[in-house]
């Protein structure tokens, strides 16, 4: 079974959000079913420092043997951290998808946004 | 989804925690996540240790009668007059137009029986045409579910077969009958893999206790069973063409570079005339191997450029390679391209420098 932990927000395309103490910056990752779903990731490609992202857009790939697929913003925002670890140690999103394999921060431009992101009941049947 | 059939080892890979995918009809292990696996770490237990495959989808299918081989022969491309009895053969099943409808290991019995291992989404299709075909008294019977298929790939692939007692002292592409606690299975030194191995011929019936027999033995030298995914990403290392990506009706094996695999002396095979033109004009397009210079990953059908932009051709198969660590694919491309070149992939709108080199992308090992 996949694990969905108690303390993040999550979106239908597999992805998590947790919230810092003042809700002004996020970190985001994919979630432990999305990462036994891609198999092995090989490659991903984060944005640079500094951009700007829509919620729902694509805005980077987690690339496994087999499969590409698109992440996409869970909130509107700017970048501020990207996990460089990523680049030389991929596999981080298989070992450790809500921890070591974080993917990036983003300062939010729409706080409200949050809100509007699936709580870990309504997420965890989607996990299955 | 249509019902997917299922090999005799079914529930050894739910119990495994594989993750299964359809392939060619079939529900097969891509890989045995849940068990520690994945596609990575089964990939380098081929290549460091052994590793089980359950490749039972694959067809199987006997052609006897008299002079079987002699039909079989003016059917398929390569030439069985270069092989004895207790030898196998790559060969291909092509169309009149040169096209391939798949390519397939032929077993040589004797010169009234052959056994052949299709793909197992055209085995079908092989036998239809090799039915059509035969002369009175020559059968070709559909056999895809009185035989599993179990390969054990990697350099400690002869201590496994030792260990449960069948002969490994094989020359590559020889095979021999033999027996593990009683039950019958063909012992073939053959594989997808590049790595020494041997494909397992038991019963349909048998083969779930020769799985375990083998599965118990691989696991004490330090091997794990490995699915579909690594079974992929291990002959793409090696450039070994795959049937509906690098091979198909569209696609000739003058243009795959597989004319090894065609008797071109022989005066009857199907696609004689068609191939023989091909060959002599040239190809319009070549099978390339590409290895990428940056962290573009190359994916069947990307395009690819050269360095002034213009189209020169397309991947046709292409994965991240564990072994090498970078993107790795095979591409068709105009004949104008040669061993050295850099072009650039279309990644998704994003350019991605390559080179063209010749396969294998990893050493073989299966002599």
């Amino acid at each position: 079974m996949a694990s969905v932990p108690d303390d993040l927000k999550y979106t239908a395309e597999h992805e998590w959000v947790r919230a810092d103490n003042n809700g002004s910056t996020v970190r985001i990752g994919i979630t432990d079913f999305a990462q036994q779903s891609l198999g092995d990731v090989v490659y991903v490609s984060l944005p640079a420092i500094g951009s700007a992202l829509t919620q729902g857009d694509a805005f980077g790939e987690v690339e496994s043997t087999k499969s590409v697929s698109d992440l996409y913003a869970p909130v509107s925002g700017t970048v501020t951290a990207r996990n460089e670890d990523l680049d030389e140690h991929p596999e981080a999103i298989n070992a450790d998808p809500y921890g070591a394999g974080w993917i990036v921060e983003i300062e939010l431009s729409e706080p409200d946004q949050i809100e509007e992101l699936l709580d870990p009941d309504a997420y965890g049947p989607m996990s299955g | 989804m249509t019902d997917l059939r299922r090999s005799p080892m079914h529930d050894r890979h739910v119990a495994l925690g594989a993750k299964l995918a359809d392939f060619g009809g079939w529900e097969m292990p891509i890989e045995y996540a849940a068990s520690g696996g994945g596609v990575l770490r089964e990939h380098a237990t081929v290549r460091e240790i052994v590793g089980l495959f359950d490749v039972s989808h694959l067809g199987k299918v006997t052609v006897s009668g008299p002079d079987a081989r002699g039909f079989l022969n003016r059917c398929l491309s390569n030439d069985l007059a270069r092989i004895g009895p207790g030898r196998a053969q790559y060969t291909l099943c092509c169309t009149d137009q040169g096209g391939v409808v798949d390519d397939l290991i032929t077993y040589l019995l004797g010169d009234d029986q052959l056994f052949l291992v299709p793909n197992a989404a055209n085995t079908a299709e092989v036998v239809r045409r090799l039915r059509e075909a035969a002369p009175s008294g020559v059968s070709v019977v559909d056999q895809h579910e009185d035989y599993g298929v179990l390969a054990v790939q990697g350099p400690r692939s002869a201590d496994v077969l030792h260990r449960v007692g069948l002969p490994a002292e094989l020359p590559y592409m020889a095979f021999v009958d033999a027996t593990v606690q009683g039950r019958p299975v063909r012992v073939c030194r053959t594989g997808y893999t590049g790595e020494h191995g041997y494909e397992l011929i038991p019963t349909w019936r048998d083969s779930p206790a020769v799985w375990d027999a083998l599965a118990a033995v691989v696991e004490e030298v330090g091997g794990r069973p490995a699915g579909l995914g690594a079974r992929d990403t291990l002959r793409t290392e090696m450039g070994y063409p795959l049937h509906g990506q690098d091979l198909s009706p569209t696609i000739s094996p003058v243009q795959a570079r597989a004319g090894w695999a065609v008797g071109w002396t022989k005066d009857r095979f199907w696609g004689r005339e068609a191939l023989l033109r091909e060959r002599e004009a040239g190809a319009r397009r070549l099978l390339w191997g590409l290895e990428s210079l940056d962290r573009g990953i190359p994916r069947p059908h990307m395009a690819v450029q050269d360095s002034a932009g213009a189209p020169v051709g397309e991947v046709t198969s292409g994965t991240f390679s564990p072994t090498r660590k970078r993107g790795i694919g095979l591409a068709l491309l105009d004949p104008v391209v040669g061993e050295g070149d850099e072009l650039s992939l279309d990644v998704r709108g994003r350019p991605s420098a390559v080179r063209v080199v010749k396969p294998p992308f990893v050493e073989s090992h299966v002599r």
